[in-house]
């Protein structure tokens, strides 16, 4: 085994692991704040790299410009959605099942819009100049791109770790997570604080979606292909953590990237694997919050 | 209310019954008894599914598993070991689902809510994955064709009315477990675990017990399936299938027995009409589900029996009561 | 709460309504029954197949339709799923009494639906699922199929990887491609046909990663490791998208000879890569909207664009080829009804297909029912006659039909399981 291809190999899964992080980043946020299991995640993925593609490719955007444009958009449309329809089902029985359900409901409609606004065509977007190169370290090579992604991803965790550790609309929205009642009773706002955190989750899955379609294909059922896999993740951190959902996505990364380059043939099985052998050990994830354990 | 109650459902019992053995009487064309075929099918896998998730309050998102195994137990003993092994095979289905039941139950239910769901999702994929991939076993993504009943159950009239016995015992069996003092425990794990505590029963082991119970009769209707379609597949074992369940079982209603029954009913038919109809179909199928977890949580049954009760209140005392809150 | 729930019934109802209506039958129809994707990832292939089979059906109708008979097709979505496309199946045949079966894009589909039409002896015309059990091990004698199977892009492949090692010596391969029936038969069929024509190689990796698979990158890393000469590449759609982009950046293409001769010169790759695709890959494909340069080919692409507004990928030639099998067999035996007569019209039957050159037309094989058709592989070149795509194939190999066929001891092999 040379060294070079290790740690190759290595970066490979760190690059696929920031970008499945990204997508289940906002999982995270909406569960570990409102409770919200949100199973059309993917789709607001989807929509982020269709809004990508209406703005670079079509309207001739800038790109960075129009990362940001998408993630916008896809979090007010995750707004609305909240807003119009999951709001209604809060605090009912069983009310988990029914989120599920709800959110399926979205997963078709949303594939049926952008099947009807922009074809069955595959879209695509290139990517920003400056960035289709490689940087080079003897044998290791790292695309630009990549290497953009992966320093966006380790922005992206400690901005949303800080924001919610240190600033005072963070606690604000962890204290809706423990106590809905209580923080109204304070004063606040609540019913606010879980649209605008339903905005901003669905906001950085749009944007996930818009800075992964330069290196993917942009299709109708996007969405669902990427929804397990980020499940995956935010199982694996504990449901609600930050920092556990971005260790989860880099031990699932890094397990995939070994195991295509040492037992190929059987890769596929080992994101199921992860997580089941992670679940029997330590079912409630690898960072579980000490509220959610029971004895 | 109780008597009369009873009376009731034993009509409602008969003319669901009659209703059903009269389609192939009264079918116009063959395919109506293949679509009652699968809604009976389907009922039977909901109506087990919710003995979890509607009265005991576990959300598996996993049950695809036992239908896959209910399902494959026919095709791999058909395919390996010849034709005669198909009726042995689906009590071999049925007891390779209670086993492997068992032991993933105890796993599974040492967690609860959302932790429950995923790792049972977990369970369902990682199978659902390795039955696609091991092709020189189970035939792969391929699905295994041509898998006929024997005797004459391969009469396709003679299997619907096999099937429509088999469920309706089945269902029956269900709903006196639902109404015994073992489904008021269960009802009782769900709203208030520790009462079942106080009178000294483990809730763990009730959890297991209706996880197997739902499980067995998961794998039986995968099992009753192959016969109708004459061909398995992976997908039987896919997410999607747990997620069709729990679709049928809102839209009739999760609090009532045979809500997820009437549900599967609903489901097959519009997916059928809106399919038949329109490639556009998921925008119409998204806006009724929608606009029945929002509006109507209760299902179809739920709601009718809701209104039913409004409109005795209404004429008995001439006031109108809003009462969604109880459920 | 109830004006609004009131509200809601209404749009369940006026939906179930709508959509309830039966169409009015008329006589004289030469009944069709269509099954397709037409949502998510392979939705493409299935939009593409049902406006191509719609052109074929207004051509034949509009100049009179076939011995005193129209054509009629109904489409449904098939939504990729076995278990709903035999429902579909089912109530084609008996409600809609349909005289064929048609279409399919997953070959898992395809066997599930070749097992109906066997039960109830009802034509099933295959148009565009590559996977070769269908006419050999699965064969039927009510299935028939339009395009050419992974067995014969596979031996055309591995003729040109013979003809290559003269030009530019090449040893090894490694092979990548999706996990499942698909992926899994290219390998097994190129390295088959690699062996019976003598050629010396190793194969020295093989990567399965699973259908839809969004990331690449451990994957292209691994392959620049193992060193290939060739890398032969099973993706389709979407996949092929994503391993190309994503493997740009890391200069995989100018390590070794990129070569993918099934599904990998289907337009939608052009298109969806625009000023991307790197030239100098080595693909094929089912059907090419620059190739053959003929007339038939030329007018065919024109008039689905026209239609669309958008250029074909090849499941569309597939499609309007099945709708031509069907009209010339009904032509012959005079009616629909007969389906002996339909199957011994349609074996051995010969079609005028736009993707023929000159001096060929392609034929059904009456032993395994499979049509024979030319295989033509080109190299991507910059070519912007079909936008958005900024390069097409070009610097073609033709490979004959006849010579792509399984040889004997492998159909007497696999056709008697």
């Amino acid at each position: 085994m040379d060294l070079y291809f290790i740690v190759t190999q290595l970066i490979s899964g760190f690059t696929m692991a920031t970008l499945l992080f990204l997508i289940a980043s906002g999982l995270t946020l909406i569960f570990g704040v409102g409770n919200i299991f949100n199973f059309a995640h993917g789709s607001f993925y989807m929509i982020g790299a269709y809004f990508g593609y209406q703005l670079v490719s079509v309207w001739k955007v800038n790109f960075w410009i129009a990362l940001v444009a998408a993630g916008t958009g896809a979090g007010l449309v995750g707004a609305a959605a909240e807003f119009l329809f999951l709001r209604r089902i809060y605090g009912r029985a069983q009310e988990g099942g029914f989120q599920i359900l709800l959110t399926y409901g979205l997963i078709l409609i949303f594939d049926d819009l952008v099947k009807l606004i922009w074809g069955t065509e595959y879209k695509s977007i290139s990517k920003p100049s400056g960035f289709t190169g490689a940087l080079q370290l003897g044998d290791i090579f790292i695309p630009t791109y990549n290497f953009a992604i992966i320093v966006i991803g380790l922005v992206v965790v400690v901005a949303a770790w800080w924001i919610l550790a240190k600033t005072r609309p963070g606690r604000i929205a962890r204290a809706s997570a423990v106590d809905r009642e209580m923080l109204g009773s304070l004063g606040v706002n609540v019913p606010l604080v879980l649209t605008v955190v339903f905005g901003l989750a669905t906001a950085l899955g749009g944007m996930a979606g818009a800075l992964a379609a330069p290196l993917r294909s942009v299709t109708p059922g996007a969405g669902i292909e990427v929804i397990i896999d980020s499940l995956i993740v935010v199982v694996l951190g504990g449901m609600s953590n930050f920092w556990g959902a971005w260790l989860g996505a880099v031990l699932l990364g890094e397990v995939n990237a070994f195991a295509v380059a040492y037992l190929p043939a059987w890769s596929t099985l080992f994101s199921y694997l992860v997580m089941v052998v992670t679940l029997i050990f330590r079912p409630e994830g690898l960072f579980a919050p000490t509220r959610l354990r029971k004895v | 209310m109780a008597s009369s109650s009873k009376y009731k459902f034993g009509l409602l019992w008969s003319v669901g019954f009659v209703a059903f053995a009269l389609v192939p009487v009264l079918m116009t064309s063959r395919y109506q008894m293949n679509l009652a075929s699968h809604i009976l099918i389907w009922g039977l896998f909901a109506v087990a599914f919710n003995m979890l998730w509607g009265v005991t309050g576990m959300l598996s998102f996993g049950q695809a598993l036992y239908f896959g195994i209910g399902a494959y137990s026919i095709g791999l003993f058909v395919n390996h070991a010849g034709k005669a092994w198909y009726l042995p095979a689906i009590p071999i289905g049925l007891v390779a689902a209670a086993m492997l039941s068992f032991l993933l139950g105890l796993l599974v239910i040492r967690v609860s809510g959302v932790y429950f769901t995923m790792l049972t999702l977990a369970f369902a994929q990682l199978a659902w994955q390795v039955t696609f991939k091991w092709y020189d076993f189970t035939g792969g993504d391929d699905g295994i064709q041509g898998i006929i009943a024997p005797g004459i159950l391969a009469n396709k009239m003679v299997y619907y009315y096999f099937v429509l016995v088999v469920v309706f015992i089945s269902v029956w069996f269900l709903k006196r477990l639902a109404y015994s003092p073992f489904g008021l425990i269960l009802r009782c794990v769900q709203q208030n675990p520790n009462r079942v505590r106080f009178i000294g029963r483990s809730v763990k082991m009730n959890q297991l017990r209706i996880y197997v119970i739902s499980s067995v009769f998961a794998a039986l209707a995968g099992s009753l399936m192959v016969g109708v379609d004459n061909s398995i597949h992976t997908d039987m074992l896919f997410w999607t299938t747990s997620g069709e369940v729990i679709l049928m079982s809102v839209l009739g209603g999760i609090n009532q027995f045979f809500g997820p029954f009437v549900g599967a009913v609903i489901l097959i038919l519009l997916e059928d009409i809106i399919g038949a109809k329109t490639e556009f179909w998921p925008i119409f199928l998204g806006t009724i589900v929608l606009i029945f977890v929002i509006l109507f949580p209760k299902g179809v049954v739920g709601e009718i029996q809701h209104l039913r009760h409004r409109l005795k209140i209404a004429g008995e005392s001439g006031g109108r009561h809003e009462t969604h809150a109880s459920a | 709460m109830s004006g609004r729930k009131l509200v809601a019934i209404a749009f369940v109802l006026v939906a179930v309504c709508l959509f309830s209506g039966l169409a009015s039958a008329q006589d004289k129809l030469v009944r069709i029954g269509a099954m397709y994707p037409m949502t998510g990832r392979s939705g493409l292939y299935g939009m593409d197949s049902v406006a191509a089979a719609e052109m074929a059906i207004d051509e034949i109708n509009g100049k009179g339709g076939v011995a005193g008979y129209k054509l009629d097709i109904v489409f449904t979505d098939s939504k990729s799923k076995p278990a709903y496309a035999v429902r579909v199946a089912e109530r084609y045949i008996t409600e809609d009494k349909v005289h064929f079966l048609f279409g399919v894009v997953s070959s898992g589909v395809g066997l599930a639906v070749t097992e109906v039409s066997k039960q109830n002896k009802v034509i099933f015309i295959g148009t565009d699922h590559a996977a070769t059990e269908l006419t050999l091990d699965n064969y039927q004698p009510y299935y028939f199929r339009v395009s050419n199977n992974t067995f014969q892009s596979m031996t055309a492949g591995a003729m040109y990887l013979k003809e290559l090692q003269k030009e530019r010596p090449w040893k090894t391969i490694t092979y990548i491609g999706p996990d499942y029936a698909y992926g899994h038969s290219q390998l097994e069929e190129i390295q088959y046909n690699l062996k019976r024509f003598g050629v010396e190689y190793q194969l020295i990796s093989k990567y399965l990663p699973k259908l839809y698979e969004p990331d690449y990158t451990s994957y292209i890393t691994s392959i620049i490791k193992d060193k290939p000469d060739v890398l032969v590449c099973g993706f389709w759609g979407g996949d092929t998208v994503a391993f190309i982009k994503q493997a740009k950046a890391y200069g995989l293409f100018e390590k070794m000879l990129y070569f993918h001769p099934d599904a990998g010169g289907n337009y939608e790759l052009m298109s969806a890569m625009e000023g991307e695709m790197p030239a100098g890959l080595v693909l094929s494909a089912r059907h090419h909207n620059n190739w053959p340069d003929t007339e038939s080919n030329r007018k065919y692409v024109a008039e689905f664009k026209r239609r669309t507004g958008r250029y074909p990928t090849y499941a569309a030639e597939g499609a309007y080829a099945g709708i031509y099998a069907i009209a010339k067999a009904v032509e012959k035996v005079g009616n629909p009804d007969n389906s002996a007569a339909l199957i011994k019209a349609l074996e051995g039957l010969q079609i005028k297909l736009p993707e023929d050159p000159e001096g060929f037309t392609s034929f059904i094989d009456s032993q395994t029912h499979q049509i024979v058709q030319m295989q033509a592989i080109g190299i991507s070149e910059p070519n912007d006659k079909f936008p958005p795509a900024k390069m097409m194939l070009g610097k073609w190999k033709i490979y004959k039909a006849e010579d792509l066929l399984p040889p004997k001891e492998l159909l007497e092999k696999r056709m008697k399981k």
